[in-house]
């Protein structure tokens, strides 16, 4: 019965944060309700026992990625006191997909034989998962190593300066103000 | 483990609020430990006027904070300017939950331990970006975005040192490691040599993500008046102030059960003592290093995160998984 209540009261929480990071105005607003978004889910994890999945999330998408997006958001030019304009034109081409992606999500609902069944109590065995992804998953496990390593690689290619290995990078031209500069 | 109620939530609900309200006693003592450290360390005696030898200090303390005006700037955002202390102090005190105080006394024995010490800890930057961002100044701003790097580096190596000790004992459970380290076979002496590394590692980092010196840059006085809180006032500076010794308390308690044996003591015995014992001399090491060193640049605290510690943690988890499968 507690569980359930958890999981609902979780569930309004993360469908409210949910719609507010769509439709706040303030990107940083934005990149804070999809913290309290993120956190949440780990709550619902939490609250259909899969303790490790909500340490996870926490440490990588509330710790991490939610981190790394303020920054970039700081980074972005102009963007301090920026309104975003959230409507977009193809609004009736939205309202399609998202009816045809509910009929989806509710006709395998309707489907499943698996409603109202009771879950199974389960303790997950962080030891037993490891043995997975070193055991019958490796191979999947260590393709998505080599993505990620791929991913970083690239990332440092990108943002290397430009010129020879070793080469002082060269500075952005300097811009004086019109009227000579003041010292 | 000590059981209080039937329902494990009652159970939960209590034992966590036992242990945070001892943490933050603990923590007001530590206020006035380190300023009597502090003051012997400069050659003065520190605080003795409010109570004798100076004990009521912390209490005084207490109250002017109470007392005084809490004002929220003009242009703040208010509603996330006056959350963004609460989130600090929660981010901190949760943490605590899978501290092993002793073999019996734990709020949470949770099966992934010290995941869960170092998510919380990995959440502490959000609420002090938050603090700064809403407060509307520039050297708050600037502050929190320090923050925000140095707390994103910091976690890399904090993780990888962590691994060490998660590694030699095949669980993430604290109780686990800790009852691994029976008999005097602290992970902090054994493998000789790396374990000590892995140890020292780890206190350096923790230190770093709690924003002390020397890695206090995002609150650097003499260059951003003191950085995110520079607008705050009162209890809600207090809020700052406490998280940041509450987090090094935490800090203490968790290198102590993961390299330091917690609460054993081999021949000497166990228990509860043995864990407060080895937590508060790491705390007064966090201290000393405090009023020893000076404050590190910005660039330079990012170089040694990326250009030393990193490495080093790869080297030593690569090296634990060796000794791990050859010894």
């Amino acid at each position: 019965m507690a569980a359930w209540i958890a999981f609902f009261a979780l569930a309004v929480v993360l469908v409210g944060a949910a719609v507010m990071v769509v439709s706040a105005r303030d990107l940083v607003h934005t990149v804070l309700w999809l913290a309290l978004g993120l956190v949440t889910t780990a709550g619902v994890h939490v609250a259909l026992a899969a303790d490790f999945l909500a340490a996870v999330q926490i440490l990588l998408y509330s710790g991490g990625v939610v981190t790394l997006m303020l920054f970039a958001v700081m980074l972005t030019r102009h963007l301090e006191g920026a309104t975003a304009r959230m409507r977009s034109e193809s609004g009736a081409r939205g309202v399609v997909v998202a009816l045809m992606l509910a009929g989806l999500i509710g006709a395998s609902l309707w489907r499943s034989d698996k409603l109202g069944a009771k879950a199974p109590a389960m303790e997950v065995d962080t030891a037993a998962l490891g043995e997975l992804f070193l055991g019958p998953l490796v191979l999947p496990f260590e393709l998505l190593s080599v993505l990620l390593l791929a991913a970083m690689i690239g990332a440092i290619v990108l943002s290397r300066p430009e010129g020879p290995p070793g080469s002082v990078p060269r500075l952005p031209p300097r811009v004086t103000p019109p009227g000579g500069p003041h010292e | 483990m000590i059981v209080l109620f039937d329902s494990p939530w009652l159970h939960g609900a209590l034992l966590g609020l036992v242990v945070s309200v001892s943490l933050l006693t603990v923590t007001a003592a530590g206020l006035l430990y380190e300023r009597k450290f502090a003051g012997r360390l400069q050659n003065r005696p520190g605080p003795t006027e409010v109570g004798p030898w100076g004990l009521l200090q912390p209490v005084a303390d207490g109250l002017k904070l109470f007392q005084k005006e809490q004002i929220v700037p003009a242009a703040a955002q208010r509603f996330l300017f006056l959350l963004a202390p609460l989130l600090v102090v929660v981010a901190a005190l949760a943490g605590a939950a899978v501290i092993p105080w002793s073999a019996e006394l734990m709020v949470a024995d949770l099966h992934m331990g010290v995941l869960w010490a170092l998510a919380m800890a990995s959440l502490m930057p959000l609420p002090v970006w938050i603090a700064g961002w809403s407060s509307n100044n520039k050297y708050a701003l600037l502050g929190a975005m320090r923050t925000v790097a140095q707390g994103i580096s910091y976690e890399v190596p904090l993780l990888l040192t962590a691994l060490v000790p998660i590694i030699l004992t095949g669980s993430f459970r604290m109780g686990d490691i800790v009852a691994a380290q029976a008999d005097l076979r602290w992970f902090a002496l054994w493998p000789p040599g790396p374990g000590a590394v892995a140890f020292v590692l780890f206190l350096l980092t923790a230190l770093a993500e709690s924003n002390r010196i020397p890695f206090d840059i995002p609150e650097a006085e003499s260059e951003l008046v003191a950085g995110v809180t520079v607008e705050y006032t009162g209890m809600n500076f207090g809020m700052f102030y406490l998280a940041e010794y509450v987090h090094s308390l935490v800090a203490s308690a968790i290198a102590a059960a993961l390299f330091l044996g917690g609460w054993d003591m081999g021949p000497l015995g166990s228990g509860l003592h043995w864990m407060l014992l080895k937590t508060l001399l790491l705390w007064a090491v966090i201290f000393w290093i405090r009023w020893t060193l000076l404050r590190f640049r910005s660039d330079q605290l990012m170089e040694l995160c990326w250009r030393w510690l990193v490495p080093l943690g790869l080297g030593l988890v690569l090296f634990t998984a060796t000794w791990k499968v050859f010894a």
